[in-house]
Order: structure tokens, then C-alpha cells, then sequence
């Protein structure tokens, strides 16, 4: 009786809270005035300012709306020539770069060993002082590691580093700097071209992830919008080639696996079949000297290597001849080898072959523009350069270290001992706006706006029909005590002072970037005064020509060396091919801290906030793990345990990792989240260019004891492609 | 034991229904303003036109509440002689804005802008009610969906769901 007693007074007690609870809440709103009007805002109305992402280096245009002094949202801008009005899933995100609680609030100085992790706040003017007394101390022996920038605050850098004889490195880990080779070695052009895909009616590409994160994925994707659908008559046909089915392989008429790094086998193979079959849209004398490249395999050795029948070889020969206005293209997995330029080379000859080069539809190069400006994208290092400056940090020839947006500690493999140079450094200098993994270890932070609160300026040459200077303009008030690099640079310069001074005579870096423009932007009749052409500008988000001349290229090609790729690990320790991909909304892990990214499933697998291991449903069934397993793969460098997931769109010799995550730091979101299977490589480079071969370490895998825990929108258990193909009795 | 436990559990909800009520209601005590602001004295006796104070009505979707400076367009030619003249002055001179307690909100899910309607030939009244003769703003009645629709039948305008819910 006392019990149910008991239970009923609990229970009327727990209902009378739970019922009352809510209603504790006290809501009241307030309309707070301003002090001062400002005459731009109008309460409720939103103003729209033109921009420049930069959340890659594609450099798409934006349009930001803006209310009551608050960025509240990010489209295309629909005006401009690269992204013509579209946005991807990490531009809209910038805003949570923007509004991100982590993001770094004021000057910082180290306290404590240096990583530990502890900083004290200074004033702007103690961390200019400090800077620049670090700058004399070590004189000549200054390195910067950047992030590619353009425009003026690439000429300010190079101004200021060349004065010091100092070491100036444009970094990116998704650079595509095989792509940027190759296209040098072929066509002597430093820009890349513009693939006239839009036009084109049938693309094979080899291994290009051009619709996630490939380039300018947005630009693409609006091309590819047009090569599909953009005709009444016409749908293009499109041909993805490489071992593991990536988005754009999802999208493609067909998906042809192939063993990784022997793409350019089968590019010769396709060549060979043009050539003798006459199928070829090059005069003879031209097609004598690729001859040689062509054949120097023969086809059922090339069948043989890449898993890829002779038939359909052919079929692809045949298919590449009927075609109008074929294009082929060639990056991603394809050029993760160490015969990766080579590979892409082949790639380019073929498109000389069928006559791509310069046509419509095609591949195009626009005529440099004329102007007084610098018009040279700087050139990307490689990995294997940063491990020259390894080298120079340990022999102490260098000892001062900047960063900028650059975060080597995490995107390179710990096999190429980058923690040395943040070790034996005299002094770091970060102007990262983040707590990324190498800023973590900086002795100085002095941050940067971001970019919504800052001017900049870019010029995009690469992969655009007509080549533009784009503008950034702040559209919102600075949130922090922060201050603009460019900003801080010339302040250096003039404390520097001497020659430098002369060099950089500007007060501000909007003014510098002012006296550039006034040679960018043309005078048309009737002249307009610089201040209108420039408002003009700023509301456009840049200027473009409408047009410009396309290049002419010469038809003769240099001679391929193709060699077979190279892999660390042998074959029987380590029986599995490994490919770390860049994930499409996190990037090479850039994207981490913005939690829209986090939770934006992976369009193949749906897995989010975590990394996962991909393998083949056979080759799981053979290793006896089953999906959420715990594995660990294992290289020659280094092991990671993760979550197995099975992926039939995967070559069976073949593991897959999603890059992005296993931060150190790099705030709340991304700090201690997953894995990053970059600690599985070795230091192996692609030949030509010195590009990390990131499928160019083998390694075995094994199942721990237990499951682990990974969050996907999908929860049956399966995965979808999985059941589709099971459905279709493909997979048994 | 047990009669312990039902003074208890008594006590507990009486206090928490106190609480509930307290934040529930629209107490006067919720609606005060930080100082006493008299729309008979501006908009009644000095007859200074609505859109003076509330500029953006015709332009966006809210109405605007006036910045200090507007207020202080007028303010600095007349003597601090009350008590909230005196508190106003404060406020500005310590560069603070005043906090006004918000009386008239409509849900999130409804759109609604101030300028359609005025465009549309509605004045302030129609829906505010005649607060030039009101000395202290009381909280809105309730701006309750078929109020809305009432009048939008009337008018002949639009009833479709999405021209309100967005």
C-alpha cells in the first residue's frame, strides 16, 4: 500500500514540474535603437555586396546579403563568368567561418612550451614590435608558407620575402599541381586550360572528381548542367574512369573501374587504336612523333594491367572517333601516382590526337590579357620542396617561419618530418585566424579578418573562359580585435623601412590595392573617373573582359616517358592499394571546424562527422569484417583504426579513407574527430612535379576487436549502393 | 510519512505554478519600459505624423523604432524638467541605447511587412488601434490569425496560406 502511495506522489510531483517547467521561462523581447543612424541601413531590408570566396582557390564570385550590419547569407554571384550564379556547399559555409566561436579574437603571444598551448593576449602594437624585431634578428633566413593568394597581396609578399631573401611557398594540398605540370610540359602554358565542357557532347574523364572538389567544381558543375541538358538535341555523354566510384563517377553513362595508377595504359591503349585505325584528327606528320608514346605497350599487355577489356578499349576508341566534339580529362586518383604528370600527359596528347586542343568544346587557352598588372598565377610548391625546407630548418639556414591559411603539421604525412622545422624554428609567426594544428605551435598570432571583413583582390586565370580580376570588399564590420594581413604586412614594411619603404609607399593596403586596380580596370569612352569605375567594380564583384582571343597551340608534343607507378610496401606484407580522398564538404580538412560541413552526409556513403575505411564487400567477406567493424590499416609509416565500411564501388585491391578529419586542434568541431589517414603515407612523389603520390603507399588491414560508432544519415545497416546493386543481383 | 510527502509535493507544484505564472502572463510588471514614453503626448497632442519616429514602415518589413539621435533631434531643445526627461538624458549621454520592451510581436512563422500594408492604403490605426490617446502603450490584444483573415476578406486580399506562412 506504502509503495503505491509512494509512486502516486512521485508521480503527481514529476507531473506538476514537468508541466510547469516550460512555462518558467520569462520571454521578453526587446527593440534596441541605434544610438546614430546609419544611413545605409534600413531595418528589415537587406543590402546585397559583391564578393570573392575564398574558401578554395577556385574563386568563385559571391553576393553576400547583409542586414542590419550582419552577413546572413552567401549565393553565386550570377554575373560573374566562372561560377555564373552558384555556390557549393563550402561557400555557403563561410559564414561559420565568420560567426565560429573558435575563431582567434586578438594578437597572441606563447607562453609555456611551445604547443603546449597556452597564449596570453598582447596589443596590436607588441606583436607588430615583436614581429619586426624577430624579422632583423634573423635576417635572411625568413620561410613563409602561405596559402595561394593572387593580386596584390601576392606582389605584397613577394615584395617584402624577396627584401628579407627570404623563402616564399605557395601551398596547397589540393592543388592539383600534376595537372598544372603536365599542362606545362605539354602545352608551355603556366595557366590552365579552359575545359569547354558545356559544349562538348562526349567526356571521358579519368578520374577528375570535377563535380566535388576538382579545380573549380562549381564551374564545372554548371558546365556539366549544359553539357547534359543545356540542348534541345544533344546529351553529352560522359565516361568516368578510375578504381573507386566517386560522385562524378555516379553521375557518369558509365563507370569503368580500373587498377589504380595504370590509367595511362589505357589512355596509350585508346591512342594506339586511333592511330591504326586511322581514326585520328591530326595531320600525319604531326601524329609521327607520338607514335612512339603510343606503342610502346601493346594492347593485351595494357588489357592485362589495367583490368580493362580489349573490347571495351576499343569501344572507347571508337566511341572518342564518332564523337563531334569529344574532350577527355584527366586529375584525381588518376594523378595520385608516381607516374601520376606522365599519366596526364598521355591525357593531353590524346586530346591533341582527337583534336581537342583549341576547339570548341574543347580545351582553350585565352589570351593572356594586356595589362601592367602581373598576370602569373604564382607557382604551387610541392611536397617534396617542403621537405627541402625541412632540410634547411635542421641545417639552420632557415629559422624564422610564417604561416599563413597554410596547415602543413596536418595536411602532410608525419613521414616527411614537417614537426622538425615547427621544432628546430627560431620563431613561428602565425596569421592564421584559427587554433589550426600548426598555428597550435606559433611563438606569434596575429590574426587575420576574414575575408567578409576584409579587401583583397584575385586574379583567376585557371579553367575560366575569360581571365579575371576579382574583388573582396568587407561587407561586415570586423567581429574581433583582428587586423587584415595585408594591413599588417605594409605596417611591417615601413618598419622595416629602407628600401622596402620606398616599395610599399602606402598607408593602408586598400590603398595599394587602389593604385593596382587603376591599371587593371580599363577607360572606356567617355572616360569615367577612377572612382566611379572602381564603385562600378565593387558592385560587379571585379572586372572581366566580355571576350578575349583564344591562344594558338602548337600542335608538336614533347615525348612521354610513361613508367609503371611505383608503390612503398611490398606486395605481401602489405596486399592493399590505399587512396586518402579529399571529402566534399571538408576538403583536405580545411572544412572541419564549420559544423554545416560536418553534418553534410557523403553523397556515396552518408557517413558524416567521422572518418570510415572503405573496402569491398568481397574483400570484408575474405578479411571477415563486417560493416561498423573496428579495423586498423596499417602501412609501412604508420597505422589508424577506424569504422569499416563496406563500399562496393571500390576496386577489391583497394582501400579508401576519407580525408578531412583527426585534427589536434583546429577548435571544438574538428579537435580529436576521426582519423587522418594522411599518418599511413609514405614519402614517395609523383616524378615530374614532386607532388605527394597520395595512392603511392600500400597497406594491409586487420579487424579489432569490437564495433565503433559512425554517424550516417543511412541507418540500415547497409549501405545503399550495396543494396541497389543486391537488389539488381549484382553483388552477392 | 505519506501526509509529509503530499505537503511536499503540495509545496513543490504551488511554487512552480507560481513561477509559471509569473512568466506566462503579461504582467504589468513585464511591460514596463524603461522610461515612461507617452505616444497622446507625441503623436496626440503634438500631432507629429507616425512615420516621423517609426521611419521605415513604408519600406520594410518592420515598422523601425526611432534612433536616439531622432529622438535627440527634438530632445536637445527642451528642458529635462520630469523625471524621464532626466533618465532620457542620461541614457544619451552615457551613449546607451534605451531597451524598450517589446509589445507588439508576431510568431516566426508569420510573414508580415509593414510596408505591404501601408502600400495597400492602411493607416496605423487599423491595426495599433488610436495610441494617440493612449498614455502608456498597452501590449498588443492579439494579433490572432482569423483577425488577420477577417480583414483580408474584406479587402479582397490574398488568403492563400503562403502569402503569410513562407
Amino acid at each position: 500500500m506504502d509503495l503505491y502511495r509512494r509512486t502516486l506522489f512521485k508521480l503527481l510531483g514529476l507531473t506538476a514540474a514537468g508541466t510547469a517547467l516550460p512555462g518558467c521561462e520569462r520571454e521578453v523581447h526587446n527593440l534596441v535603437p541605434y544610438l546614430l543612424p546609419d544611413e545605409d541601413i534600413v531595418p528589415g531590408v537587406a543590402n546585397w555586396y559583391a564578393s570573392t570566396c575564398q574558401e578554395c582557390e577556385a574563386g568563385c564570385g559571391i553576393i553576400v546579403r547583409v542586414m542590419e550590419g550582419r552577413a546572413k547569407k552567401i549565393e553565386g554571384n550570377p554575373q560573374h563568368p566562372l561560377n555564373e550564379g552558384k555556390l557549393c556547399a563550402r561557400g555557403h559555409a563561410a559564414l561559420q567561418g565568420l560567426y565560429n566561436p573558435d575563431r582567434i579574437q586578438g594578437p597572441l603571444k606563447r607562453e609555456g612550451r611551445r604547443g603546449e598551448g597556452r597564449f596570453r593576449p598582447i596589443s596590436w602594437e607588441e606583436g607588430l614590435s615583436e614581429w619586426v624585431e624577430q624579422l632583423h634578428s634573423h635576417a635572411r633566413t625568413s620561410a613563409m608558407i602561405t596559402r595561394p593568394v593572387t593580386g596584390t597581396l601576392a606582389s605584397l609578399f613577394t615584395t617584402v620575402i624577396n627584401s628579407i631573401s627570404g623563402r616564399l611557398i605557395f601551398y596547397e594540398s589540393t592543388g592539383e599541381r600534376t595537372v598544372k605540370k603536365a599542362n606545362y610540359l605539354s602545352f608551355n602554358r603556366r595557366e590552365l586550360p579552359y575545359y569547354d565542357l558545356a559544349h562538348s557532347d562526349y567526356l571521358l574523364s579519368f578520374g577528375t572528381p570535377f563535380l566535388e572538389h576538382w579545380l573549380s567544381p562549381v564551374s564545372f558543375g554548371v558546365a556539366y548542367g549544359k553539357f547534359r541538358q543545356g540542348r534541345p538535341m544533344a546529351r553529352g555523354r560522359f565516361i568516368q574512369v578510375e578504381p573507386r566510384l566517386s560522385l562524378t563517377a555516379a553521375n557518369a553513362d558509365r563507370w569503368i573501374p580500373i587498377r589504380p595508377g595504370t590509367e595511362g595504359l589505357l589512355v596509350m591503349g585508346i591512342g594506339q587504336i586511333l592511330m591504326r585505325e586511322g581514326l585520328t584528327r591530326l595531320a600525319s606528320s604531326q601524329q609521327a612523333s607520338l607514335q612512339r608514346t603510343f606503342t610502346s605497350f601493346s594492347l593485351d599487355d595494357i588489357s592485362a594491367a589495367t583490368e580493362v577489356s580489349p573490347d571495351v578499349i576499343t569501344k572507347l576508341a571508337h566511341e572518342l572517333s564518332s564523337a563531334n566534339a569529344p574532350l577527355i580529362m584527366g586529375g584525381g586518383p588518376a594523378a595520385a601516382h608516381t607516374n601520376g604528370t606522365e599519366t596526364l600527359m598521355l591525357i593531353n596528347a590524346l586530346n591533341m590526337l582527337i583534336g581537342a586542343i583549341g576547339r570548341r568544346g574543347g580545351l582553350q587557352w585565352a589570351e593572356p590579357p594586356d595589362s601592367p598588372v602581373e598576370t602569373v598565377q604564382p607557382e604551387l610548391s610541392s611536397e617534396q620542396m617542403l621537405t627541402a625546407l625541412v632540410q634547411e630548418f635542421e641545417e639552420g639556414s632557415r629559422s624564422l617561419l610564417h604561416l599563413y591559411l597554410a596547415d602543413p603539421l596536418f595536411t602532410l604525412p608525419p613521414s616527411l618530418k614537417f614537426e622538425r622545422v615547427l621544432k628546430q624554428a627560431g620563431f613561428i609567426v602565425s596569421f592564421s585566424p584559427f587554433f589550426d594544428d600548426s598555428t597550435s605551435m606559433a611563438d606569434l598570432i596575429l590574426p587575420d579578418h576574414h575575408p567578409l571583413e576584409s579587401w583583397k583582390d584575385h586574379f583567376q586565370a585557371d579553367t575560366i573562359a575569360v581571365p579575371s580580376w576579382n574583388l573582396s570588399q568587407p561587407v561586415v564590420r570586423p567581429l574581433y580585435d583582428t587586423r587584415a594581413i595585408g594591413d599588417v604586412w605594409v605596417e611591417a614594411a615601413h618598419r622595416l623601412g629602407g628600401s622596402l619603404g620606398e616599395q610599399v609607399p602606402w598607408n593602408t593596403f586598400q590603398d595599394m590595392m587602389k593604385t593596382r586596380w587603376e591599371a587593371v580596370l580599363p577607360n572606356h569612352h567617355p572616360p569615367l573617373s577612377f572612382e566611379t569605375r572602381w564603385r562600378n567594380a565593387l558592385q560587379q564583384g571585379g572586372w572581366w573582359p566580355v571576350d578575349v582571343p583564344r591562344q594558338q597551340i602548337s600542335p608538336d608534343m614533347p615525348s612521354i616517358t610513361y613508367e609503371l607507378p611505383e608503390f612503398l610496401g611490398n606486395i605481401s606484407d602489405f596486399p592493399f592499394y590505399c587512396y586518402p580522398y579529399p571529402s566534399l564538404g571538408l576538403s583536405d580538412g580545411r572544412g572541419a571546424n564549420r559544423p554545416w560541413l560536418q553534418e553534410l552526409p557523403d553523397p556515396l556513403t552518408t557517413g558524416m562527422w567521422g572518418t570510415w575505411i572503405e573496402l569491398n564487400p568481397t574483400t570484408a567477406k575474405a578479411l571477415g569484417i563486417n560493416p561498423g567493424d573496428q579495423v586498423r590499416v596499417t602501412s609501412e609509416y604508420g597505422s589508424i583504426e577506424a569504422s569499416a565500411l563496406l563500399f562496393p564501388g571500390l576496386h577489391p585491391d583497394m582501400i579508401a579513407i576519407p580525408l578531412g578529419q583527426g585534427h589536434r586542434a583546429y577548435g571544438r568541431y574538428a579537435r580529436g574527430r576521426g582519423v587522418n589517414p594522411m599518418m599511413l603515407l609514405g614519402p614517395k612523389f609523383d616524378r615530374q612535379s614532386g607532388s605527394l603520390a597520395t595512392g603511392g603507399t600500400r597497406v594491409r588491414v586487420e579487424r579489432l576487436k569490437g564495433g565503433s560508432k559512425l554517424v550516417m544519415l543511412d541507418q540500415s545497416k547497409q549501405h545503399p549502393v550495396l543494396q541497389r546493386m543486391q537488389e539488381m543481383g549484382g553483388v552477392s | 510519512m505519506g501526509v509529509l510527502l503530499a505537503f511536499l509535493a503540495g509545496g513543490v507544484a504551488m511554487g512552480i505554478g507560481a513561477l509559471y505564472s509569473t512568466g506566462s502572463a503579461d504582467l504589468p510588471v513585464q511591460d514596463q519600459q524603461p522610461l515612461s514614453f507617452s505616444h497622446r503626448l507625441h503623436a496626440g497632442t503634438l500631432n507629429i505624423n507616425c512615420q516621423f519616429c517609426h521611419r521605415y514602415a513604408t519600406q520594410s518589413l518592420v515598422a523601425g523604432v526611432p534612433s536616439m539621435a531622432l529622438c535627440q533631434t527634438c530632445h536637445q531643445s527642451i528642458k529635462n524638467t520630469t523625471p524621464d526627461l532626466q533618465k532620457f538624458q542620461t541614457f544619451w549621454n552615457q551613449n546607451r541605447p534605451i531597451r524598450w520592451v517589446r509589445l507588439q510581436r508576431l510568431p516566426d512563422h508569420v510573414y508580415f511587412t509593414h510596408e505591404m500594408h501601408l502600400l495597400a492604403g492602411l493607416s496605423c490605426t487599423s491595426c495599433h488601434g488610436k495610441v494617440s490617446r493612449m498614455s502608456h502603450t498597452p501590449r498588443a490584444p492579439s494579433y490572432e490569425m482569423g483577425w488577420c483573415l477577417t480583414c483580408h476578406q474584406q479587402r479582397g486580399a490574398s488568403q492563400d496560406c503562403w502569402t503569410c506562412h513562407k
